[in-house]
């Protein structure tokens, strides 16, 4: 009989208990969810916090994490259009698909920059819907936990006063958190620099860094010579402090620009887990604003 | 006739696009999701088509050989042109349809529904479709690792794969891992173990049915599946002759260990082993009544744009060659990749004799249009 009841539990875990259980995309939306959720929700996330976010590997294993899933929150902006979309379509799940009510596409709710006028793929894998790395100012995850307090109190308004609390609980901190950032951020407005892709454009926008180029020739296209020379004289000729680096792409070429002149390269996380010293979303921002 | 009505029928849907772009009746917002893929290459052989068509089917190999989908000319190809159409129905249903262009005329490759509100993990699919029988038989040809089709499946699924007017039932079974379990029934006569000219007025039918399994272990993903096919071979040669008639089986397990080392660059394993057993009587059959074949692959995905493959595949028979293929791809981005492949098949037999195929294959694809996932 025990055993049998055993059997029971691993088969059923969601219909015993009680708790939302919601899938997400990246590491960032998953430990926002889980401060305004609380105990009240189950987080999955499906993408790597280490790897590239354009290129999340579509494993049949992620299939089986979106199978049971009370909801989706994505980052949307594209910037999973490469993966999630056979995904949500393989996973058989009606909670999870697009236009239905437990599904949350969070660009639809921050203004997006450099939304391009027109979109040419001669011009690379351009985001066609503007820049969708939001999350890095930081100014924009007040406004996204408030966007996830507001949807889990749509699905779960049994606990809306749960979900009020630890969003008003966050909020509080994160504003004493945004105020030293900016003090800390303070000296370095007007400073140029550059990247190997605009992952940081949000960043530089809240603390008036200024992007000069990118070591990729074109968005999603690998750096060519011809670009890198360029970049070269570009660097000796405008002086930015540093190349602002992600974790995920070979610094090969940054390392050679960093040989013929000098310049600085700094390892930018750009989510949770992309280093091993950010665990959460304080210690992102607290790295990424110290890291100048 | 009937191609001509595809053609108009597509030309009149795009040029929606086109009119009342902006007016009180404006449809440019639902126009789906319209992709083009071009697959060309440049071909060279030792074996001439004729030789090929005179490959003695006496040999160990079967009757594999005798035809090709992609890449069949000694010298300029245009394999197709792929467009691909995608958009929700409504709330209940997305459609499909894929239709390759080539100088022959159209094909509707693939056109079907597939259901995504009904309960219980169920997903339900009907049309002309792919089979999700092996691991292969469902991917098209520009996400294939080589060139071409293994000679397995060439032989006893045909070079068009199990792709037929049917309906499709798929669950996602309630385990920690990603299980898979599907059952399908295709109209039958597509070529293959299951006729080449087969009386369609027969309703005879194709009966599909697989298990599918993965789990990751670190950053590996491992991959393990079983199938299996039933249905009625009515294989007839060209001069309207039988040459066999009778219940026919094929089993189909495959395996493969894909490592990523980072977001670009992966090492996958894969390896696939397929039995046919044919149970009539019928003696004028010229294969063997019980064959199987198998692949296996080492494919190296060294960065972003840079691939290259090695694959070793034949017959499980005693005293006679094997295939082995080497590919190398760069892409100058997602959208268009260059490959060569080299291939050298000691399978082929003529008068009596093996002859060594030798093959070099230049292939270009390219895409435009909406953004393609990335396959797995
Ligand atoms: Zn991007």
């Amino acid at each position: 009989m025990k055993k049998r009841i055993y059997i029971l539990l691993f088969m059923f875990p969601l219909s015993l208990l009680a708790n939302l259980n919601i899938a997400v995309t990246y590491p960032y939306i998953g430990a926002l969810t889980k401060t305004i959720g609380g105990d009240k929700v189950d987080t999955v996330v499906l993408a790597k916090g280490n790897w590239d976010p354009h290129f999340v590997i579509p494993r049949p294993s992620l299939i089986a994490k979106a199978r049971n899933a009370d909801a989706l929150i994505i980052n949307g902006g594209q910037l999973e259009i490469g993966w999630l979309p056979p995904l949500i379509s393989r996973a058989s799940n009606p909670k999870i698909n697009i236009n239905s009510k437990t599904f949350l596409d969070l660009s639809r709710h921050v203004e997006l920059l450099q939304k391009p006028l027109n979109v040419d793929r001669a011009g690379g894998d351009v985001h066609p819907d503007g820049n969708p790395h939001f999350h890095l100012d930081p100014n924009n995850i007040l406004i996204l936990a408030g966007v996830i307090k507001d949807f889990l109190i749509s699905i779960d308004s049994e606990n809306k006063g749960v979900y009020e609390k630890n969003f008003s609980d966050f909020s509080g901190m994160w504003k004493v958190k945004l105020g030293m950032w900016k003090i800390k951020m303070a000296n370095n407005r007007g400073v140029k620099i550059v990247q190997y892709h605009n992952v940081m454009a949000y960043f530089n926008h809240a603390y008036g860094l200024i992007s000069i180029a990118t070591i990729e020739p074109l968005p999603g296209i690998p750096p060519s010579s011809r670009h890198t020379i360029h970049l070269i004289d570009l660097i000796k000729e405008q002086k930015p402090c540093c190349i602002l680096h992600d974790v995920y792409h070979s610094t090969k070429t940054a390392e050679f620009l960093k040989e013929k002149t000098g310049i600085k390269i700094i390892l930018m996380p750009h989510d949770l887990g992309a280093l091993d010293e950010v665990e959460d979303l304080v210690s992102l921002f607290d790295y990424l604003s110290g890291a100048l | 006739m009937k191609k001509i009505l595809v053609i108009t029928a597509l030309c009149a849907s795009l040029s929606l696009a086109g009119q009342n772009s902006s007016g009180s009746f404006d449809q440019s917002k639902f126009i789906p999701d319209i992709s083009l893929i071009i697959d060309m290459s440049y071909v060279n052989t030792n074996v001439t088509n004729d030789d090929l068509d005179n490959n003695e089917p006496t040999s160990n190999y079967g009757d594999y050989g005798t035809f090709k989908e992609f890449n069949t000319d000694n010298g300029f190809n245009l394999n197709y042109a792929e467009l691909a159409l995608h958009s929700n129905a409504d709330q209940a249903f997305e459609l499909d349809g894929v239709f390759h262009f080539n100088p022959e005329g159209v094909e509707v490759e693939e056109a079907y529904f597939t259901t995504k509100a009904l309960a219980y993990n169920l997903r339900a699919k009907g049309g002309k479709f792919k089979s999700d029988f092996g691991r292969l038989n469902n991917q098209h040809q520009h996400i294939w690792d080589f060139a071409d089709a293994p000679l397995v499946y060439n032989s006893f699924l045909s070079p068009e794969g199990l792709n037929a007017p049917g309906a499709q039932l798929q669950w996602l079974v309630p385990t920690p891992w990603y299980m898979k379990l599907g059952f399908e029934m295709l109209q039958s006569g597509n070529g293959g173990t299951y006729g080449n000219d087969f009386d369609k007025k027969d309703g005879e039918s194709l009966y599909i049915g697989y298990l599918k399994n993965s789990f990751d272990i670190n950053d590996a993903s491992v991959l393990l599946g079983l199938s299996y096919v039933n249905g009625t071979s009515n294989i007839i040669d060209e001069d309207g002759t039988s040459l066999y008639k009778g219940n026919s089986e094929i089993y189909g397990a495959d395996v493969s260990v894909k490592n990523y080392f980072d977001s670009y660059s992966y090492i996958n394993w894969q390896s696939e082993f397929l039995y046919r057993q044919m149970k009539s009587d019928d003696t004028t059959l010229y294969a063997d009544k019980e064959q199987s074949g198998y692949y296996t692959q080492l494919v190296y995905q060294v960065a972003e744009n840079y691939k290259t493959g090695l694959r070793y595949e034949g017959f499980l028979k005693k005293s006679n060659g094997a295939k082995i293929s080497v590919d190398a791809s760069y892409k100058t981005s997602e959208f268009a990749q260059l490959r060569l492949q080299y291939s050298h098949d000691d399978a082929f037999k003529q008068n009596g004799n093996y002859k060594a195929i030798n093959e070099i294959i230049f292939e270009l694809t390219f895409a435009i249009g909406a953004h393609g996932a990335h396959s797995f």
